[in-house]
């Protein structure tokens, strides 16, 4: 499942926060006591009921769980309880074989991705620049970006059988998507003078290419490949699943097929967390090559 | 638990109100009162809290310290006898319905009939009766902010509240808001509290003037305007007391915004 | 209707690129005979078939129940949680770093545990396609609450509305242009693991159809299923569309208003 990206979070407060610029005198004379020790003590107030709560959310479904448990709703052997799950998360963790899965799968994941941003940076570049070429492909690629890429594995079965070529293929196919389209905008999107400044001081049209307009469309490259990490995670878990490639997808369903309940809980854990810290690892990747774009401007 | 404030609809004790995060509050010590049928304006430099004191009048909000009282009592809510106009229509008009539809999103609990007749006579006395099947963004900006007057007065207030209503208007709509304004409020006899910058239309249009003082905001003067109603706009502006009121309380403003 | 010289030149643009295309493909298919590339008529009957023949039946129709059960399921669970939680700021404290783990799950790895608790049924596969439907929708919902404008949600306590109301007549409303953006998502994820749990677990629907064409080397039945695929795709997003445009009908105008 792609982790769907939402806009930027808003902050709600109860009513505009004003910013107050007086002067020194004016405080004294109006006779203000100072309040600067009072105001830390109520900011973390705050933030750590937030956290507490938080929590409280994370205990809730843990009790939910265990109460499903309980009443039998799941039989208990098909739900173990949260406490066994992460024990033997820790266990195959520290004995390799989940670990290896796990990496094993990000070393498919890593160049699938690589090679649909090669491919989909030089496509959308290509579709922004030639506009013929863009127009005649409109229709085919209106009908193919919505085909679910998971149903190409089987003619990927067909055509490239099964080796790990097809599983790179097919998350490069299914990866490439939000890429070009992401490019192809971040390229359109170049403000018009930038080009004109480029001509006025004289830059040839393929210098222009490379030093500005790549440039100017690294920040929509970016949130493309972000969007397109996740669809890889899904189609490299899924290739495995299905076609029994090694990775934390044949783990989860060997085990599943071994009565392995808790190994199969215990790795769908970790593939949240995995999930969880690629996608942090590239917004901080992010922050770091690009801090300049829009987005990483104000922190 | 009603209190005794001499049968003010509105009584404003002493309130003081700070934004979390903020070094200062932006009303402290605010104490004003309002009569029934009285026209009151607010005044005061730029950005010193006029909008939360009136969020604090309609209920919206609770000030920190201090009391205000609706009709002697304390609310958490505001009370159903008392609408607001905001200064943002854009904001306010639900653009998902037509104007018709959104005079009458306060009236929900009426009958279908006696619904209909009142959005029609509001939307009379705003002279917007032709454009009821409309939405809002299909207006113009006066239009709307007639809607947006509609939508108050159709539940029949007894206090009216007005953020700087006309902020958002040319001139010439300005003006012809304004005689509308009062004559809605003379005719339905309503409370009526007018937050504002425009000096002009405060002393224009109201029985007093609460002249507020930069942040922390507090009550500087209340000017009161002894000029018979109806007021005209040519002639009660070329007028000796509306000039002398005017030059009095721009002299005031002008001395908070020196500090 | 008049027809532009640059419309035409699009469209013979167009035609060029996919007649190109096609013909290079069956030239292909006939000069190099391969079980992998079948010839185009091969494809269309199989194609056929599926739209009106005896495998509408046996295929696409479980298939669309199926999709289309689980993904109203998720709308309308994800709608009504998630304005809840955009709604109330306790709410949102208490649920968002559950959630924020939970969407970095990939859906498919709800698949294996699905599959053990439930078998290999139609419930399973429902399960599985509300499960990857429901995040997009729930994260919209959310966002959308979240953003309705305070003046709106003033003027309703003002005309007196409790907090459900408010909800149901201006959250609702308010939020409606986001939720409708989370739901084409959410279609999106529901063709995909409508697809998967029939890749694994079935024995009926269009990816049971297509991987049995795949395993009996009957790659014209493997590239028509896809083709439907992608077709009920297209029908069902194109329907969402036109919902979309009757029910967010006062959105354009009213956003054109608000950068003035």
């Amino acid at each position: 499942m792609a982790a769907a990206a939402t806009p930027h979070d808003a902050v709600r407060g109860s009513g505009a926060h004003a910013h107050i610029i007086t002067s020194p005198d004016v405080r004294a004379g109006l006779g203000h006591r100072d309040r600067g020790g009072a105001l830390p003590h109520m900011i973390n107030h705050k933030i750590a009921r937030k956290y507490a709560r938080g929590l409280g959310g994370f205990a809730i479904c843990i009790i939910c769980w265990e109460v499903v448990r309980a009443l039998h709703l799941i039989d208990p052997r098909d739900l173990p309880s949260v406490l066994v799950i992460v024990q033997t998360a820790f266990r195959e963790l520290l004995n390799g074989s989940l670990a290896l899965a796990a990496l094993t799968s990000l070393l498919s994941w890593a160049p699938g991705l690589l090679i649909a941003a090669l491919v989909g940076t030089a496509s959308g570049i290509s579709l922004a620049m030639f506009p013929n070429l863009e127009i005649a492909s409109r229709p085919i690629l209106e009908f193919l970006r919505p085909i679910p890429s998971v149903a190409l594995i089987p003619i990927a079965l067909l055509t490239l059988g099964v080796g790990i070529e097809m599983q790179l293929t097919m998350i490069a196919f299914a990866s490439v998507w939000p890429i070009v389209f992401s490019v192809k905008a971040g390229v359109e999107g170049v403000d018009p003078r930038f080009h004109e400044t480029g001509r006025i001081l004289g830059v040839s049209k393929i210098a222009r290419v490379r030093r500005i307009v790549i440039p100017s469309m690294l920040p929509s490259l970016a949130t493309g490949v972000r969007t397109a990490s996740a669809i890889a995670l899904v189609l490299t878990i899924t290739v495995e699943m299905l076609t029994g490639r090694p990775g934390i997808g044949r783990y989860i369903d060997e085990a599943r097929l071994n009565g392995l309940v808790a190994e199969m809980w215990a790795a769908i854990l970790v593939t949240g967390i995995v999930g969880y810290f690629v996608n942090g690892a590239m917004l901080t990747t992010e922050r770091h090559l690009l801090p300049w774009s829009a987005e990483n401007r104000d922190r | 638990m009603i209190q005794n404030t001499n049968g003010a609809i509105l009584a404003v004790e002493n309130i003081s109100r700070t934004y979390s995060g903020a070094e200062m509050p932006i009303l402290e010590g605010l104490t004003f009162q309002q009569n029934p049928g009285e026209f009151v304006a607010i005044v005061g430099p730029s950005g010193c809290g006029k909008t939360t004191l009136l969020r604090c009048c309609a209920a919206l909000m609770q000030p920190d310290a201090g009391s205000v009282l609706h009709a002697g009592q304390k609310l958490s809510d505001p009370p159903a006898w008392l609408s607001i106009v905001f200064q943002d229509y854009n904001r306010s008009l639900f653009p998902w319905l037509s104007v018709k539809q959104n005079v009458g999103f306060g009236l929900s609990h009426v009958g279908k009939r006696e619904r209909d007749e009142r959005v029609a006579a509001a939307l009379a006395a705003v002279r917007l009766d032709h454009a009821a099947d409309l939405y809002p963004w299909q207006l113009s900006r006066g239009m709307q902010q007639r809607c947006a007057l509609a939508r108050s007065i159709v539940v029949r207030p007894k206090l009216l509240l007005l953020d700087e209503p006309f902020a958002s208007v040319d001139a010439q709509t300005r003006f012809d808001l304004q005689d509308l304004v009062m004559e809605i409020c003379r005719e339905m006899s309503l409370s009526t509290l007018l937050v504002t910058h425009d000096m002009d239309e405060a002393v224009f249009m109201a029985d007093k003037v609460v002249v507020l003082s930069t942040k922390p905001a507090r009550v500087i003067e209340q000017v009161a305007i002894d000029i018979p109603y109806p007021r005209d706009q040519l002639t009660t502006k070329e007028s000796s007391e509306f000039l002398r009121l005017r030059h009095q309380v721009y002299t005031l403003v002008r001395q908070q915004v020196r500090h | 209707m008049t027809v532009s010289p640059q419309r035409i030149r699009a469209l013979s643009l167009q035609l060029l690129l996919l007649g190109g295309l096609l013909i290079t493909w069956q030239w292909a298919s006939i000069t190099f005979p391969s079980p992998t590339m079948p010839p185009l008529q091969a494809i269309w009957q199989a194609y056929w078939r599926l739209v009106q023949g005896d495998l509408l039946h046996t295929a696409v129709l479980p298939s669309l129940y199926r999709l289309l059960v689980g993904f109203l399921i998720a709308a309308l669970a994800g709608s009504i949680i998630g304005l809840a939680i955009g709604c109330s700021r306790v709410l949102d404290d208490w649920s968002r770093p559950v959630l924020e783990y939970l969407r970095y799950i990939p859906a498919i790895a709800i698949l294996p545990p699905a599959l053990l608790i439930l078998g290999p049924t139609d419930t399973m596969r429902i399960f599985v396609i509300a499960f990857g439907c429901i995040f997009p929708v729930l994260l919209a919902a959310i966002d959308g609450a979240r953003r309705v404008e305070p003046t709106f949600l003033e003027t309703a306590r003002i005309n007196g509305l409790g907090p459900v109301a408010r909800v149901r007549r201006v959250v609702l409303f308010a939020a409606m242009p986001s939720l409708f953006a989370g739901l084409r998502i959410a279609l999106g994820l529901g063709l995909i693991m409508m697809v998967i749990s029939e890749l694994i677990a079935a024995d009926n629907g269009i990816g049971f159809f297509i991987l049995r064409s795949q395993r009996l080397f009957q790659s014209a039945g493997v590239y028509a299923g896809v083709l439907m695929i992608g077709t009920i795709g297209w029908l069902l997003t194109a329907g969402l569309l036109v919902l979309e445009k009757k029910a967010l009908h006062w959105h354009r105008g009213w956003r054109g208003l608000l950068s003035e």
